[in-house]
């Protein structure tokens, strides 16, 4: 339903790019979520997709119509995208449901539409109530309803979290997916947070610096990760260089770049696990205690400092490390 | 970097083109159609430099221009250096220290700006004036000896800075006020002491804001025709007056525009140069406010001594002056006929500020809504009117409308139809000119309200699938509501104000208030002056405090 051909952006005439050849599908029903750090060009990618930015280069088509091109750009208000933006943007001098009524003024029966809107995200009786009259959460719901009423074909949430404190975000996200469910409408959802990604997307899709790394299932982003920076996005990962090669005694292929996740490096695997492959001995150097976790510093005895998490609280001085080749993550 | 894929291409001419071809919209065309309209005048003159200067420019060249030149230099200096030590140093006392009345003196030195500078002129020639009121004063104290001539360039200089200064006074207070503080602190951990804070410190880094506000200072003195033609100094505005009225020569007039507006552009060149080369202040607004020192008893009257001085030499003398005037004169002044010019005046400021400020919003929202990236700088371009004179302005308009009259006039008569001027000499031109003049007054705070609503505000509406229009009248409009209201009061002060376009533009029939005034002040009687004064000063005052608290805002 969405597709996006070669898409680029510059700010600055070409100097450097915002989003560059960026290219990737959409299916209907899909909840897709964008993930990358803050300048990677998620929100670009998103204005561009609404019609709030016109691309310098590449296509979008939009239930196979072309919405922005060399030669076509339709206007946002004829896209039928609807989007929730990350400071919710609700209209300060307009009611709550003067808010939701905004984009369905030509609908029939208009005001039920409304009403319902508000009652699937459960504030309908605060119809009457100002925004700022409103908690965070609620205006976030109100949003949320604003951007279903028209029905859109593609619902796109710019960063919709990232305003509220962790405990409100994770229920809220939670609430606000359930809704989203139950419309069955197609979900572009950008994100910081691969948290947040992998909680209630189908597909999560990695840019960086402005360039898709990776479009994937999201449980194959974690086992396969296309780079060592989509690796290290998804948990603690430590690279297999030629130094750690050496001390592991693991010679890995030089033409690919390797890495092995933090919580996959075993500590005195000899008590745990009889067949660990490649091993070598460290010494603790610091220990760290995060609550049911414990970082420890280690040296090995090549030199090389990492760091490993374990539960054992009981280690220290000489100890034993080691992974298996089934654990390391192998990039091109 | 090696490009990939198709953006070798990005940004070769011809996919540039095909993207302009794309982003061009109805909304560049508008704009520049607006900016285009309002920089005619302008453009007038630039046209009609080459029609060759008239008869007499070769007279001009050699006796008159040298004196323009000269005491058009003259009085900036002399007011720049004025309007500087009045300004800056009531605005670091009130800022910095605690004293008696403190803040009711705040605002009371931003009052002179409620009166315009002619009529400061009035009132200080009546002060000094051989039987004015310091003589009589001086007389009951046997030092009728003492005689203080001020009808000349001194007298001119120093009328202009004392109305002038509270725009110097404005903006570094601004300045002191909402940037300072934690610089301030700093400065105070280090140890270093007062005297030597302002002048390291603080002086160097308000520099950008007190230019700004001595350009502005600058600009209107180069305006100023009112108060020169009293005192009878030639200046620039002089001296287009006289080529145009006295020795009917429009050619020269223009010629004279011509180098004013060079001179204008230039001082406007320096004020970017000289800012761009000290930008250190952080966009970033300190909500702390500057703690202010008390300082001991003795120190705190001096300061508050030094503080009233420009309030009473820009502020209380003169409107004393134009109240003792206005009690002699009441019986003869006051009038049906007065009634009737103060609600012309009040009738033409009301409709050219909703005019201007529409004028604004058109081009603001039609370059906002524009996809071209340049569009919105043609659209700055439309605001520089402010920077040339009226007289000049009123030249500009001049100009072209007689020839269109005339031909349109011709034009029509082949149909039968006879007309008088339809354009020059009537309300619109004078309505345009106002647009063209004062466009910037309007446009700053309506820009700078529009720029605290969120982008993501109008843009999701247009997702929700509302047009620009439509938003604009729904969601924007009533969130600027403020900064529109703000910007038709200031221009319907100024309009109250303004003398030479006026003068030059203004339909034969109609008198304004400030035309009156000017007109009682030349027939040598500057005493029936006093009574349209005061009506303007008092409908400026009301405004200019409400716009103190909007500066104060910024």
């Amino acid at each position: 339903m969405l597709k996006i051909n070669s898409l680029s952006k510059s700010f600055n005439k070409g100097k450097s790019y915002a989003l560059k050849n960026v290219s990737f599908d959409l299916k209907a029903g899909d909840v897709c979520a964008i993930v990358g750090e803050s300048g990677s060009g998620k929100t670009t990618l998103v204005r561009l997709i609404a019609g709030l930015e016109r691309p310098d280069d590449g296509s979008i088509l939009l239930d196979g119509n072309v919405v922005a091109s060399m030669q076509k750009f339709i206007q946002p208000n004829k896209r039928k995208i609807g989007l929730v933006f990350q400071e919710y943007a609700l209209f300060p001098h307009l009611t709550i449901i003067e808010n939701v009524l905004y984009g369905i003024s030509k609908l029939k029966n208009k005001k039920l539409r409304a009403v319902e809107m508000l009652e699937l995200v459960g504030l309908s009786e605060m119809e009457s109530r100002y925004p700022h009259q409103l908690s965070g959460g609620q205006q976030q719901r109100v949003a949320l309803a604003r951007a279903l009423a028209p029905n859109p074909s593609l619902l796109i949430l710019d960063e919709p979290f990232s305003n509220l404190d962790s405990m409100l975000r994770m229920q809220l996200r939670n609430e606000v997916f359930e809704i989203i469910k139950k419309t069955g409408v197609t979900v572009l959802f950008v994100t910081h947070d691969t948290q947040d990604a992998l909680s209630v997307a189908d597909e999560i899709l990695i840019l960086q610096n402005g360039k898709v790394v990776q479009k994937d299932a999201a449980a194959n982003l974690y086992v396969k990760p296309n780079t060592l920076y989509v690796a290290s996005l998804f948990g603690n990962t430590i690279q297999i260089n030629k130094n750690l090669q050496a001390a592991f005694r693991c010679p890995l292929n030089e033409d690919c770049c390797h890495a092995i996740r933090n919580e996959k490096i075993m500590v005195n695997p000899s008590n745990l696990d009889s067949d660990c492959e490649y091993t070598t001995n460290a010494k603790v150097i610091k220990k760290i205690v995060l609550g049911d976790t414990i970082q420890l510093l280690l040296k090995l005895d090549s030199g090389e400092q990492l760091s490993v998490t374990t539960q054992d609280n009981n280690i220290e001085g000489e100890i034993t490390i080691g992974f298996n080749s089934k654990d390391i993550l192998e990039f091109k | 970097m090696k490009q990939v894929g198709n953006n070798i291409e990005t940004f070769s001419l011809k996919s540039k083109f095909k993207r302009f071809k794309r982003d061009n919209n109805r909304w560049s065309v508008f704009t520049l159609a607006i900016v285009l309209f309002l920089a005619l005048p302008i453009i007038f003159i630039g046209v009609e430099l080459f029609a060759g200067p008239g008869e007499t420019w070769g007279h001009i060249l050699e006796f008159l221009l040298p004196d323009y030149v000269w005491n058009s230099l003259y009085l900036i200096i002399f007011c720049s250096g004025l309007v500087l030590t009045l300004g800056v140093s009531s605005a670091w006392f009130v800022s910095r220290f605690d004293f008696p009345m403190r803040k009711q003196l705040e605002w009371l030195l931003i009052l002179p700006l409620a009166i315009p500078s002619y009529i400061v002129g009035y009132a200080y020639a009546g002060i000094f004036d051989y039987g004015g009121s310091l003589n009589l004063i001086l007389r009951q104290l046997n030092l009728d000896f003492i005689r203080i001539e001020i009808m000349n360039r001194a007298g001119l200089a120093f009328v202009l800075s004392i109305s002038l200064f509270p725009y110097v006074y404005v903006s570094a207070r601004a300045f002191f006020l909402n940037q300072a503080n934690n610089l301030l602190e700093a400065s105070k951990m280090l140890g270093v002491s007062e005297r030597k804070t302002f002048f390291k410190l603080m002086l160097p880094l308000a520099r950008p804001a007190i230019v700004a506000g001595l350009v502005l200072v600058i600009m209107e003195v180069l305006n100023d025709y009112g108060a020169a033609q009293y005192y009878g100094v030639n200046t620039f505005t002089t001296g287009i007056f006289r080529s145009w009225f006295s020795l009917e020569e429009p050619e020269t007039a223009v010629y004279l525009s011509a180098i004013l507006i060079v001179i204008i552009f230039s001082l406007i060149l320096f004020e970017k140069w000289q800012i761009r080369k000290v930008k250190f202040t952080s966009s970033k607004t300190n909500n702390t406010q500057i703690q202010r020192i008390k300082p001991q008893k003795s120190l705190r009257f001096t300061i508050f001594f030094l503080v009233l001085i420009p309030v009473i030499l820009g502020f209380v003398l003169p409107v004393s002056q134009l109240i003792y005037w206005s009690y002699l004169t009441a019986s003869t002044v006051f009038d049906l006929e007065f009634l009737i010019i103060s609600l012309k005046s009040f009738g033409i400021a009301i409709t050219s500020a909703f005019i201007t400020v529409f004028f604004a919003l058109l081009l603001i929202y039609f370059s906002k809504w524009s996809a071209l990236k340049f569009i919105k700088n043609v659209a700055r371009i439309g605001v520089l009117g402010y920077a040339i004179p009226g007289a000049v302005i009123a030249i500009g308009i001049m100009i072209p409308t007689l020839a269109l009259d005339k031909w349109l006039i011709e034009f029509l008569a082949k149909f039968g139809i006879e007309t008088g001027f339809i354009i020059n000499g009537t309300l619109i031109a004078l309505f345009y000119a106002y647009a063209v003049r004062f466009l910037a007054v309007a446009y700053n705070p309506i820009e700078s309200t529009a720029l605290k609503v969120d982008n993501s505000i109008p843009d999701s509406s247009k997702v929700l699938g509302v047009g620009n229009l439509k938003t604009f009248i729904r969601i924007e409009f009533p969130l600027i509501k403020t900064g529109v209201f703000s910007a038709v009061i200031l221009v319907f002060i100024d309009v109250m104000k303004e003398l030479p376009l006026t003068l030059i533009l203004k339909p034969y029939h109609i008198d304004t208030l400030a035309v009156k005034a000017f007109e009682y002040a030349s027939d040598e009687m500057v005493m029936e002056a006093a009574i349209p004064s005061l009506f303007i000063i008092f409908t400026a005052m009301i405004p200019v405090i409400f716009l103190n608290k909007l500066l104060i805002k910024k």
